[in-house]
């Protein structure tokens, strides 16, 4: 179970929770948001945050693309079968091994980076249990979750209240 | 986006001016939560119908499966497959349920990237459709190989037998497009799928269903919806929307190449990879109106899978029907204009039949290439006609027609490719003839035994519509209208 400390609101309002995370963020803190959907509101009141998932696409599809040419070329040289003075190692037809493979490997990798990622954000950005136990995030409620110091504390519970959150939960372990 | 959303208690639902809501999709107008709950609904225990259709499905599976394992047990030679004839009915269901599996992916990614909103309500269901189709597709060349438990050696990998596959003949590129196309499939649905486990999750916790919450648990991979889950998710999404489009194109294509890369009259044709696309997605979307119309009736689902939906597909249909439309002209002048007897043999072949004069009636013997020929005719370029009209396109019943007419018509159009040609070659004393037997009649059947059961199962157990897509195109929850973007 994993250490928390901080406050974690639930929200019925977009507008209020947008407003709730930028001003948690004019304090300093990056506050993690629950929604039951995507919202662009969320994204650029975050601050339109990145991620790496496109370059662990684009690095395994190269691969897929390597191995997708190498392959034929390597089992065709290493069983040469020559047929009516065709090349051995013919590009076109080993373009088709190399797009469905570059294809193979990018959706594969990207579906692996998207389950990895998700993993090391449990630990970088840790939400309460109570918070996971909610059962209405994945409903139509919209949670902001801030960890912080205990001084802090009283600082982000009013700016949530001041916002108009359903419930305010302060956690302290 | 501004609104005037009110609850308007009588009628239970968010009540808002349609012109703000997403076009065509009534439900945009709904809150999060009645979408939540009129989803969920869809999950609840089936009535005694859904038993019958599921019973009826599940028979003629049965009546596959027993005919598979006569085949198999008995060996090819117990189909109607036989020289010159080397591809018949397997072939044909292999192509053309390749072809039923396009319109997931093609509505999933493509009107993904193009952004057309109507796609919202109905791609899950295409989706799984394109999965099931391919699954069921797959089966065919694995069958048709006479012995499906050597099928593993068209995979690439050192064996004893020193051996590797040919990696220049199109039935190897064969393998490698299918079997991209249903991983990438599956895993592109699995994934649209996470957010809607994690809500039948919390929904089994909060209406404390603890047997349902520990299926779901482990399917929903501890998703919790949390701003870096879904920065990562969305932008995986978009990959996968972009790396599916090209592999729609792209598998079709190589279906094509079996044929068209071989020298018989026919086949071999460079219109075949865009005609077998257009074909494709031409049959792909009139099985999607075939199975959804039903389902919107049963499911009451005229508020999600609206007339704008059914009409924007039914454009679709026109435009890839008069693609395929032109490739059938075109096949025939391109026959009459190579000069080249065989290319014109075949194209007589196929309408008229032997052509022991030239004369309009050949022999007058009608042969199954004649009987695929003109039902390929009427039902993929006569019979989606009407559907130019606004009126019939506006109407549901109509439509299913139309759409039951297409896939009659395609499975025709396949054989019409694949059948006819292998039957009129070039040497006349190696024509032969073709008519299936009562085993391939019976796993054709049981093909769409297969597909029809997977697809019943699946509208009960898993949302039949993208819950958080569906609450994405809606309008959001909002203290403020005027702060909306």
């Amino acid at each position: 179970m994993s250490k928390f400390t901080g406050v974690w609101a639930i929200f019925e309002y977009l507008d209020e929770t947008t407003d709730t995370i930028e001003q948690v963020r004019e304090q300093g803190v990056q506050p993690t948001v629950i929604t039951p959907c995507p919202r662009h509101e969320i994204d650029h009141a975050l601050g339109n945050p990145s991620t790496i998932i496109p370059w662990i696409a684009l690095a395994f599809g190269a691969l897929g693309c390597l191995i997708g040419y190498s392959l034929p070329a390597w089992t065709a040289s290493d069983w040469v079968l020559p047929v009516s003075g065709k090349p051995i190692l013919a590009i076109p037809p080993f373009t088709i091994i190399g797009f469905e493979l570059t294809i193979l490997f990018t959706a594969i990798h990207t579906l692996a980076g998207l389950a990895i990622l998700a993993i090391i954000d449990s630990f970088r950005f840790p939400i309460p249990n109570a918070a996971k136990k909610y059962p209405r995030f994945q409903r139509d409620r919209f949670g902001v979750v801030v960890r912080c110091e205990t001084d802090k504390i009283e600082e982000f519970e009013a700016i949530m209240k001041k916002n108009g959150a359903e419930e305010v939960h302060v956690e302290k372990d | 986006m501004g609104t005037t959303a009110e609850y308007n208690a009588t009628a239970g639902r968010v009540i808002i001016d349609e012109h703000q809501g997403h076009p065509g999709i009534k439900a945009t107008t709904l809150s999060y939560g009645q979408i939540n709950d009129e989803m969920l609904a869809m999950l609840d225990k089936p009535r005694p119908s859904y038993y019958l259709l599921l019973l009826g499905f599940l028979m003629a599976l049965v009546l596959g499966a027993l005919s598979l394992a006569i085949q198999v047990d008995v060996g090819i030679g117990y189909s109607g497959i036989s020289h010159p004839i080397a591809w018949g009915f397997y072939i044909t269901n292999f192509v053309f349920w390749i072809g039923i599996g396009h319109a997931g992916t093609l509505i999933s990614a493509v009107f993904y990237l193009t952004r057309a909103p109507w796609r919202t309500a109905i791609y899950r269901s295409a989706e799984a459709m394109t999965v099931f189709a391919v699954m069921t597709a797959g089966l065919f060349p694995l069958l048709h190989t006479g012995r499906p438990w050597l099928a593993y050696w068209l995979i690439p990998y050192p064996n004893e037998r020193m051996l590797w596959v040919n990696f220049k003949s199109p039935l190897v590129w064969d393998v490698f497009a299918v079997t991209t196309y249903m991983s990438v499939s599956i895993m592109f649905f699995m994934l649209g799928l996470i957010p809607d486990l994690a809500i039948l999750r919390d929904e089994a916790v909060r209406k404390g269903n603890k047997l349902k919450a520990m299926i779901y648990a482990p399917l929903a991979l501890a998703w919790r919806g949390t701003n870096h889950q879904w920065v990562h998710y969305m932008r995986g999404y978009l990959i996968f929307a972009a790396i599916a489009t090209p592999l729609v194109f792209s598998v079709h294509s190589i279906v094509s190449w079996d044929f068209a890369m071989s020298s018989v009259p026919g086949w071999h044709t460079t219109i075949f990879a865009p005609y077998f696309v257009a074909g494709a997605i031409f049959s792909g979307l009139s099985m999607v109106l075939t199975v959804l119309i039903p389902m919107r009736a049963v499911f009451g689902l005229q508020d999600y899978i609206t007339n704008h939906v059914i009409q924007s597909v039914s454009k679709m249909i026109i435009f890839t029907s008069i693609i395929v439309g032109y490739a059938y002209a075109s096949e025939f002048f391109i026959g009459y204009y190579s000069g080249s007897p065989f290319e014109r043999a075949i194209f007589y072949y196929r309408p008229f039949g032997e052509m022991e004069s030239w004369t309009l009636l050949g022999d007058s013997k009608i042969n199954f290439p004649q009987i695929a020929f003109w039902l390929m005719v009427f039902c993929n370029v006569i019979a989606p006609i009407p559907l130019w009209r606004w009126k019939i396109r506006n109407n549901p019943l109509a439509v299913w027609i139309i759409a039951a007419l297409v896939n009659v018509g395609m499975w025709f159009e396949r054989f019409n490719i694949v059948g006819s040609s292998l039957q009129h070659e070039y040497d006349p004393s190696a024509w032969g003839e073709y008519w299936p037997t009562i085993v391939e009649v019976g796993i054709t059947v049981g093909s769409f035994g297969f597909f029809f059961t997977l697809f019943t199962l699946f509208a009960k157990s898993l949302p039949p519509m993208a819950i958080m897509e569906l609450k994405e195109a809606t309008i959001p929850p909002m203290k403020n209208a005027a702060k909306g973007h």
